[in-house]
């Protein structure tokens, strides 16, 4: 084996591990780029994972399941919509609650699909193209190309569109944006119903496509990471790819030294994802302005002035 | 007309209440003959006889020191999220300790392994309270993940080095010797006198919280860091300090709660009160006096649940359900009232 060989396996497998948490990662830079903090994405993700499987295994395609499961998404969101927007409420108190909802309600209605086999997507296969570069294509599944489509065209709608500039307009200043005649509520609804959606369809990624089961709390703090690299990404969804990386990288590097037999505990290897991104996230901090391109609205929520 | 101000803060628990019996009979009634005897049900299983209040005592003492973890650090205005980890790394701390000194006597073991369980969560606790202190992380997101990585870690240890050498791979470590087990409030049931050091520590913390110069300067900090800077507090140092206190609280619950009902370190043994503990606390205003029924109340919707499981043979999950349900109705119907006054 060559190692450019290697090298692009690793990095195939790397973004494998990535794709369902760049989901994740968009909706939930969208959602702060409006004001919306929303910790829920976890449960989020764990519905959409849950409703995508079973639909997949209930109607055999894995198309209809990635629809399925970001609608799932998209239903829990309304409750921190309500919550946020309609009661005012802390956006961490909701956000934990719509986490607790999800993590139930998808280990509740999840249980009869445990074990269930699917043949999720098969691959892509385009005639007439070079053995090495066809074997390569076939590592890659849908989820992954749609993937590193999403962030690019974000980018473009936040940053080159009079409705991305008021999307920003309402999580930089909601008081100026008002005076303008824009509504922040309405942005806000979008932007967390547009979380829940991504969320929603990560999960489903991650169920039907990465995994290719379910299991009662699979998404193992994805979605957590992913509030949590937001920082990363300076709320600009064209980061999203290498952001999600790091956890992508790590939880690929960690599978393939356990795969490969060396006398490591899996219990230990299995940190390092968590790891990995705490560790840049505090080198990140110590090598950066603090908080840069942090949407202004976001400071009274997370209290960054420490 | 203006309400009076009691009504004013009851209306809109009793509308939370009333939403969460409506949801919950919408989720689960279908799974009993009548609704009305659904809900006896519930009550019965968290309250019926000795036996079942023995057990919601049981399931409120963790998520009592828990409430308390979450409660310190609100004071300061953070929001922790990171109580299972710290109650693991207070396991671990204090578990660690049982294990290395198994012959000891109780008077030596009982004390040394509370310490080392707090130092534990404490030391856990300060990792996030470093990273928001110095590097302004944020700490939400720092606790949560700290949590994933204290469950593997007990993982790696109760799959490794710590394994019983007699429990045939099974996951666990060897059971305590007597002299580190906490003693039952009354011989045969469950509850243990960590309860009482729960509903003492709440005591405590409220007397600092109210009447002392720390409660006094955290309320400064609270309300005005820039007054606080001038005065000469350092925020820093009291965020490290009110996350290592809160964290050394949930140590403790971790630790007792492997001493007195576990009797040894097993996987995923704390779960789910971390979240039960979060839930409390806000539910509870982040007030000390308010955690302690708000927990008891926490406790009964455990044991519920487990009724639920047992004789209407709904899963475990339930219990998560019953938890984000009502933590979302009351914490709208409270948000609502105020955002309207």
């Amino acid at each position: 084996m060559s190692a450019g060989k290697i090298a692009v396996d690793m990095l195939v497998s790397a973004l494998r591990s990535s794709t369902p948490m760049a989901f994740a990662l968009c909706g939930e830079i969208l959602g702060e780029r409006a004001g919306i903090v929303n910790i829920g994405i976890e449960g989020e993700m764990l519905v959409g994972a849950a409703t995508a499987f079973a639909v997949t295994v209930v109607t055999g395609s894995p198309w209809l399941g990635l629809l399925a499961g970001a609608g799932a998404g998209l239903v829990l969101s309304c409750v921190h919509g309500v919550l946020c927007l309609f009661c005012r409420t802390n956006q961490i108190a909701s956000g934990v609650a719509v986490l607790a909802i999800g993590a139930g309600c998808s280990a509740y209605y999840g249980t009869p699909y445990v074990g269930r086999q699917i043949n999720g997507f098969s691959p892509i296969s385009i005639p007439g193209l070079p053995a090495a570069l066809a074997e390569v294509l076939r590592s890659i599944s849908p989820t992954m190309v749609i993937g590193l489509v999403v962030p690019p065209v974000l980018a473009v709608f936040l940053f080159m569109t009079r409705t991305g500039l008021r999307w920003r307009a309402v999580g930089e200043a909601p008081a100026s944006a008002r005076i303008l005649g824009i509504n922040p509520n309405t942005f806000r609804w979008g932007a967390i119903l547009a979380c829940g959606f991504l969320a929603g369809f990560g999960g489903g990624a991650l169920s039907v496509d990465y995994a290719k089961g379910w299991s009662e709390g699979m998404t193992a703090g994805r979605g957590l990471v992913a509030m949590g690299l937001v920082v990363m990404t300076r709320w600009n969804p064209a980061w999203t790819t290498p952001v999600a990386m790091i956890f992508g990288a790590a939880e690929s590097l960690s599978l393939s030294i356990q795969s490969h037999g060396v006398g490591v505990s899996p219990y230990l290897l299995s940190l390092f994802p968590y790891l990995a991104p705490l560790v840049i996230l505090a080198l990140h901090a110590k090598f950066s302005r603090r908080q840069g391109h942090m949407p202004a609205s976001l400071a009274d929520i997370l209290k960054f002035s420490a | 007309m203006k309400a009076a101000p009691y009504a004013r803060r009851v209306w809109p628990l009793a509308a939370g209440a009333a939403s969460f019996i409506a949801i919950t009979a919408l989720l689960f009634g279908h799974s009993t003959p009548s609704l009305a005897g659904f809900f006896a049900m519930l009550v019965k299983g968290a309250f019926g006889d000795g036996y079942a209040f023995s057990e919601t005592l049981v399931k409120a003492t963790p998520t009592l020191w828990c409430a308390l973890a979450v409660a310190v650090p609100a004071q300061l205005g953070l929001i922790s999220i990171g109580a299972e980890g710290q109650m693991y790394a207070g396991a671990i701390g204090g578990g660690g300790l049982v294990l290395l000194l198994p012959h000891q006597s109780s008077w030596v073991l009982l004390p040394l392994m509370l310490a080392c369980g707090a130092a534990g969560g404490a030391a856990w606790a300060s990792v996030a309270g470093s990273l928001k202190a110095r590097f302004g992380i944020n700490e939400t997101v720092v606790s949560m993940l700290q949590n994933f990585i204290a469950i593997n870690l007990l993982e790696y240890l109760i799959h490794g080095p710590w394994m019983a050498p007699n429990s045939g791979n099974w996951p666990q470590t060897a059971e305590f010797p007597s002299a580190a087990v906490l003693p039952p409030i009354v011989s045969g049931l469950r509850t243990h006198v960590g309860l009482f050091g729960a509903v003492a520590a709440a005591g405590v913390l409220w007397f600092i919280a109210g009447k002392t110069r720390w409660g006094l300067s955290v309320k400064v900090l609270m309300s005005n860091p820039k007054v606080a800077g001038q005065a000469g507090l350092n925020h820093a140092a009291y965020i490290v300090g009110a996350m290592a206190i809160g964290g050394g609280l949930a140590g403790l619950g971790g630790i007792m709660e492997a001493s007195a009902v576990q009797n040894r370190l097993e996987s995923g043994f704390l779960q789910g009160y971390g979240i039960s503990g979060y839930l409390v606390s806000w539910l509870a205003g982040h007030d000390f006096r308010w955690i302690v029924p708000m927990s008891l109340v926490m406790g009964a919707i455990l044991t519920t649940a487990d009724t639920l499981q047992l004789s209407a043979g709904l899963p475990a999950s339930s219990a998560m359900i019953l938890q984000g349900v009502l933590f979302a109705c009351i914490l709208g119907w409270t948000s609502y009232a105020r955002s309207r006054r």
